[in-house]
């Protein structure tokens, strides 16, 4: 266990060598947010209500978005993996008494605490400069709830971003726009751009039977309120039987990789 | 028991082919060729505690191969490992604790933080007990002359500087087992020396069993007594450096100096002329029928002075790759 307490330390020092990148980097989510936050205002000047969300409701959903990526999506694992399989740098852990699976999650569980932080500091920032009206129906069971799912949903993300980024072994020259596209693909249906509730009735069956929206989607709308009860211990339910999933395919691929594994570049 | 076991041991790589330029890429991304290349093609062979063997050879011989499958980097295609009893590719933690591995080419140092920490992170690893941990990386970094680099950032470091950080990384759990990757690559020669001194020390206090790949004949004549040449995955040699003259050189040569001018003809009666440049003249002879040449020399020409010699290893190896390469 302490050798991972020190993968997480030097981990944390390391991020801060990059103050301008993560600055950068920041500045984007800060960016994307307010077109979006824009984008609905817009669209509630024509009503009151879309797609059963009122305007409160909506607002609350995209700032709590911000927060929920920065749990479960911010995962510089996803950025490095890829490549360290293709470059042959994967050898350097290989030979090491530690898991470079594990390493590269208790990397990103560093990643996440900074960028917890930082989002709870802009989600302040923005709601002092635009005064939203919001709608927290707080109780401690969607909060309990929230939890539970993130700490399941963490590790999903995880396994399936490994997944994305294992084509490597397979194919070491380019992956990184073939995972571009997919992370795309997975962000717009875990919920991250819209709230999955304005989706056609088919949409919304088809997105129900992927990991996906238990990403984001699932873990706003629970602490939103808007899942509670039986319905609740379900989605929690679902979500884990999905992180399993993802779990075993992503053992199943990474022992599959090692075999082809050619540990190249010298 | 030795150390390290290594039987009739096979690599076989599916290398994809291309045709040249973009028309090949696009007839690639349909239809991908593929050919086996044999990398390790049946090598066997023993090393025992503290031994410090070199592993040489032209690029792309099996001698990285060979060093990654005793790595447990890779799988072999077939053949046994034993490396301290353990099969190399289970990736036992009991075993990777006593073993490193140095490419030169390749960095495991945190490139944005000082060495330090990533000895730190090292120690974490590996489990080094503090006292140890300590005492360890006074000797080594006293031994390498780094201690005022130890704050500074590994990217600010000069290569040879780095390339010294990285074997402290690789050293602080004291391997019993080291495998060296072109140690030396791209390190002048001053640095060059260093580094073969520090080797060649820290195999005698620790009694550590290294195998060492190297370009640079230099290395392998200072530090290995053993040597094993690998070309086409296959081993031509594995014995005593010294012997490697005598097994592959035929001839040796003669340098002869005269008092008076002597007829190229006469001399070329008694064996094949390298250079003739009066007065001197290097003639390569039969390793068997030196002493009968030297003597009909000394007594049928006006010698002055006359030096038998062993032809230098560089060429002998160069002979040796040259003759065994099917082109």
């Amino acid at each position: 266990m302490r050798r991972y307490l020190a993968v997480f330390l030097i981990d944390w020092q390391n991020q801060f060598v990059y103050r301008l990148n993560f600055l950068l980097w920041r500045l984007r989510n800060i960016l994307r947010l307010l077109m979006t936050f824009f984008l609905w205002k817009g669209i509630y000047q024509t009503g009151s209500a879309v797609f059963g969300f009122s305007q409160p409701q909506m607002f609350s959903y995209i700032l709590l978005v911000l927060l929920v990526q920065s749990i479960i999506l911010s995962a510089p694992s996803a950025d490095n993996i890829g490549g360290e399989i293709g470059s042959g740098d994967l050898s350097n852990y290989l030979v090491k008494p530690i898991s470079y699976l594990k390493y590269w999650f208790v990397r990103d569980l560093s990643s996440k605490l900074l960028n917890v932080i930082c989002a709870l500091i802009e989600i302040f920032l923005l709601w002092l400069i635009f005064r939203p009206e919001l709608v927290l129906n707080f109780s401690v069971s969607s909060l309990i709830g929230f939890l539970l799912i993130c700490l399941v949903s963490v590790p999903a993300y995880y396994f399936l971003s490994l997944l994305t980024r294992f084509v490597s072994f397979w194919n070491p020259e380019n992956t990184w726009g073939l995972s571009f596209l997919i992370i795309i693909f997975i962000e717009t249906l875990a919920g991250s751009i819209f709230p999955l509730d304005i989706l056609p009735a088919w949409g919304k069956l088809a997105v129900q039977f992927t990991p996906f929206p238990y990403l984001i989607y699932y873990p706003a709308a629970i602490f939103l309120g808007k899942i509670t009860g039986f319905y609740l211990l379900r989605i929690l339910l679902q979500a884990f039987i999905w992180m399993l999933i993802l779990f075993f395919f992503a053992r199943l691929v990474w022992i599959k990789g090692l075999r082809v594994y050619g540990a190249e570049g010298k | 028991m030795a150390e390290i076991q290594v039987k009739d041991l096979k690599k076989t790589f599916r290398v994809q082919q291309k045709d040249p330029g973009f028309i090949g890429s696009v007839k690639s991304l349909f239809n991908r060729q593929y050919q086996d290349i044999n990398a390790v093609a049946g090598v066997s062979f023993e090393i025992n505690q503290s031994e410090l063997v070199g592993f040489i050879g032209p690029n792309g011989a099996g001698k990285t191969t060979t060093l990654k499958m005793l790595a447990g980097l890779l799988y072999p295609t077939s053949g046994e490992v034993s490396v301290l009893g353990f099969t190399p590719w289970d990736r036992k933690p009991e075993f990777q604790k006593q073993f490193s591995l140095v490419m030169g080419q390749k960095n495991q140092l945190w490139w944005d933080l000082p060495a330090m920490e990533s000895f730190i992170l090292n120690k974490e690893i590996y489990e080094i007990p503090d006292a140890k941990f300590k005492s360890n990386l006074d000797q080594l970094v006293d031994l390498l002359d780094v201690r005022p680099l130890l704050k500074t950032q590994v990217r600010k470091l000069s290569l040879g500087q780095r390339m010294k950080m990285e074997l402290i990384a690789a050293l602080l759990h004291t391997p019993r087992i080291l495998f060296l990757d072109e140690p030396t690559i791209g390190l002048d020669v001053v640095m060059q020396k260093k580094m073969r001194d520090f080797i060649k020390e820290y195999n005698r206090s620790f009694h550590s069993t290294i195998i060492l790949t190297s370009h640079y004949m230099e290395d392998v004549k200072d530090l290995c007594r053993r040597v094993i040449i690998i070309d086409n995955g296959k081993i031509l040699f594995d014995g005593l450096l010294s012997d490697i003259v005598n097994k592959f050189s035929k001839h040796k040569t003669i340098t002869v100096v005269f008092d008076r001018p002597v007829e190229k003809r006469e001399l070329l009666k008694l064996a094949e002329i390298r250079e003739f440049n009066f007065p001197r003249a290097v003639l390569t002879v039969d390793r068997v029928s030196v002493s009968a040449v030297a003597g009909k020399l000394l007594q049928d020409f006006p010698v002055a002075d006359l030096n038998i010699e062993e032809p230098v290893i560089e060429d002998i190896i160069r002979e040796v790759f040259t003759n065994h390469r099917p082109s």
